[in-house]
């Protein structure tokens, strides 16, 4: 993903002498290529996170579009107030871009996470929260990013991921893409597990409970629609994030569904109230905090036995 | 009439414009008030009545928003808005509030209120002016209670690596903050020194020096460096007595019988007072 970024921005900013790249020293490995063709445009402005979101707001007031990065955790929640007062209370338009959301510096643990990150950002009005799952959607969001006069985050990972389902020929997915068909239950996920997500709903089709996936690539605006179609149409909705499930994609889908009088029951697997345990490789994060597809999978299945 | 005469005026204004809107940071006002004076009424920034977002208008960032109503004050008196608009301060549907919130006020460039924000957001217009070889300047005047907020220092870290020779930082020293003394909170002692120490460069001024702070607000630096730090040295609650360096006034409106010293020394009548209270009480 992070190579798929580097390759947008480069091309924005060949397009639009605006674009500039601003780092708090925490960085992506392609920075460097974006240096490279745009010194003038690169700033690196130290270990300062406030700093990096004030002084984007102060540049979008001058006319350029400042893409601020650093990881998701030291974003966004060092420099929340920044983000808020700064950045969404006026409306500017500054680009917010989280490297390593979720658990994805897996092995530096749970500081260096950002598994809350869309608790607190939904929270905040005038943001535009793109969530991609894979570097075909990276390169989307940044040109979609670009598109919009506002404020956006950015939530990317940073393990190498791949395209592991066809790529949205209309621009930004803000709908809800369909990876997997199913008719018995449907798993609702965002960001790079959708791939775990997408390997657990194969094995409980295999099992005999029909399972649907639908990746939500947007969490805000968010595409009700979709849930309230699926909510009449199967009888479980499972919600799969690498965050908190409270104040992410599982609450943002409960708060769809609380407006119904009869709905889908809805199992929300993710970080239940507490951080994330362990060190390791993603997969091994996955595994020790009950994320990768056999967990899932088996959540599912016993959800799915208590309504049968 | 003199400028003595027209800034006891303008005490005399954020005092009743506190009263008809129901309070205010008056001390905080009162000390920044030449410093504000000084940018606009004796223009030694370039600025637009007419034209509040021109693209080349030297920019202040209130990053001690607490100061809002000297700021607004002052705005007006310029010519930004109104005595119409001022008088609506802290009403509802007013586009002023206690701190200011942002971009509907003319005159002020972005929210403030939280501290820490405004030398971040100077350092981005410093640098776009940079980056777009753009002739306009960046004033961010800060609170000495401020510079405790960390944030504060990763923008002088900034500005300083970032060669922002168009960004000036004026400290409104004037000793205190809510609660207690500046020094007996964080121990600081100079501002000069610590400034300096993060490469920038560093004057002090009288603050409530006219002349002073017109010789050094009115030098364009276009070709410096290094960014400038005016420490200015005031007196919270400049102007009426009792007020002056007493922190219990921080956030607070005189009793019966303090307003006869305000009365007297801000050259108010009982009438102005109580058509101000009016205001007040008539709102809802």
């Amino acid at each position: 993903m992070q190579r798929a970024y580097i390759n947008a921005l480069n091309k924005l900013a060949q397009e639009d002498d605006r674009v500039v790249s601003v780092l708090a020293d925490n960085g992506t490995d392609y920075d460097w290529l974006f240096q490279r063709d745009f010194p003038e445009r690169f700033f690196n402005v130290g270990i300062a996170e406030q700093n990096m979101v004030a002084m984007g707001a102060g540049l979008s007031t001058c006319g350029y579009i400042p893409f601020v990065l650093t990881a998701g955790s030291f974003l966004a929640y060092r420099a929340y107030e920044f983000i808020r007062d700064d950045v969404c209370f006026p409306c500017r338009n500054v680009k917010l871009v989280a490297s390593g959301g979720g658990m994805s510096i897996s092995n530096l643990g749970s500081t260096h996470h950002a598994t809350e990150d869309l608790a607190n950002l939904r929270a905040l009005p005038n943001l535009t929260i793109l969530s991609p799952a894979s570097p075909a959607e990276v390169e989307a969001a940044v040109a979609e990013a670009y598109k919009i006069e506002g404020p956006v985050y950015i939530r990317m990972g940073m393990n190498g991921e791949k395209d592991f389902f066809p790529a949205s020929r209309s621009g930004y997915p803000y709908q809800a893409q369909q990876i997997a068909d199913g008719t018995d239950a449907a798993i609702i996920t965002t960001g790079s597990i959708a791939e775990q997500a997408l390997a657990a709903a194969q094995k409980l089709t295999t099992l005999g409970i029909s399972t649907a996936v639908y990746v939500f690539s947007s969490i805000k605006p968010f595409d009700s629609e979709t849930v309230l179609k699926l909510a009449a149409k199967v009888r479980l909705l499972a919600t799969v994030e690498e965050h908190s499930i409270t104040g992410g994609l599982g609450s943002a889908v409960a708060e769809v569904l609380c407006e119904l009088p009869e709905h889908a029951v809805l199992c929300r697997i993710g970080l239940a109230g507490v951080f994330s345990q362990g060190y390791g490789t993603l997969k091994q994060m996955y595994r020790m905090n009950g994320l990768d597809a056999e967990a899932i999978a088996d959540r599912v299945l016993k959800t799915w036995r208590k309504l049968s | 009439m003199n400028e003595a005469d027209i800034l006891r005026g303008l005490r005399k204004k954020i005092f009743l414009t506190a009263c008809a809107g129901g309070g205010g940071h008056l001390a905080s006002s009162f000390s920044s008030l030449e410093i504000l004076y000084t940018l606009y009424a004796r223009k030694t920034m370039n600025f637009r009545c007419n034209e509040p977002l021109w693209a080349d208008r030297d920019r202040l960032i209130l990053s001690k928003g607490h100061a809002a109503l000297a700021c607004y004050t002052v705005l007006s008196h310029v010519g930004f808005f109104g005595e119409d608009v001022l008088s609506g301060y802290a009403k509802p549907h007013s586009v002023l509030g206690g701190e200011p919130s942002g971009e509907s006020i003319p005159g002020i460039e972005t929210p403030t209120g939280s501290l820490g924000h405004g030398l971040s957001f100077g350092v981005g217009t410093a640098l776009a002016s940079k980056m777009s070889h753009a002739d306009f300047e960046t004033f961010v005047l800060l609170g000495d209670g401020e510079c405790e907020e960390g944030s504060v220092w990763e923008a002088v870290i900034a500005a300083s690596a970032l060669k922002l020779g168009r960004l000036i930082a004026i400290v409104d020293v004037n000793g205190l903050q809510k609660m207690a003394t500046v020094s007996e909170i964080a121990g600081i002692s100079s501002w000069e020194d610590k400034w300096r120490s993060f490469g920038w460069d560093v004057v002090s001024v009288d603050g409530h020096d006219l002349e002073a702070l017109t010789q050094i607000l009115s030098h364009r630096r276009s070709h410096e460096d290094k960014p400038l730090a005016i420490v200015a040295k005031t007196v919270k609650g400049k102007g009426v007595s009792i007020m002056e360096n007493n922190p219990v006034w921080h956030y607070r409106m005189p009793g019966k019988k303090e307003l006869k010293t305000f009365m007297a020394e801000l050259d108010i009548s009982q009438e102005e007072v109580d058509h101000a209270k009016s205001i007040y009480q008539c709102a809802e």
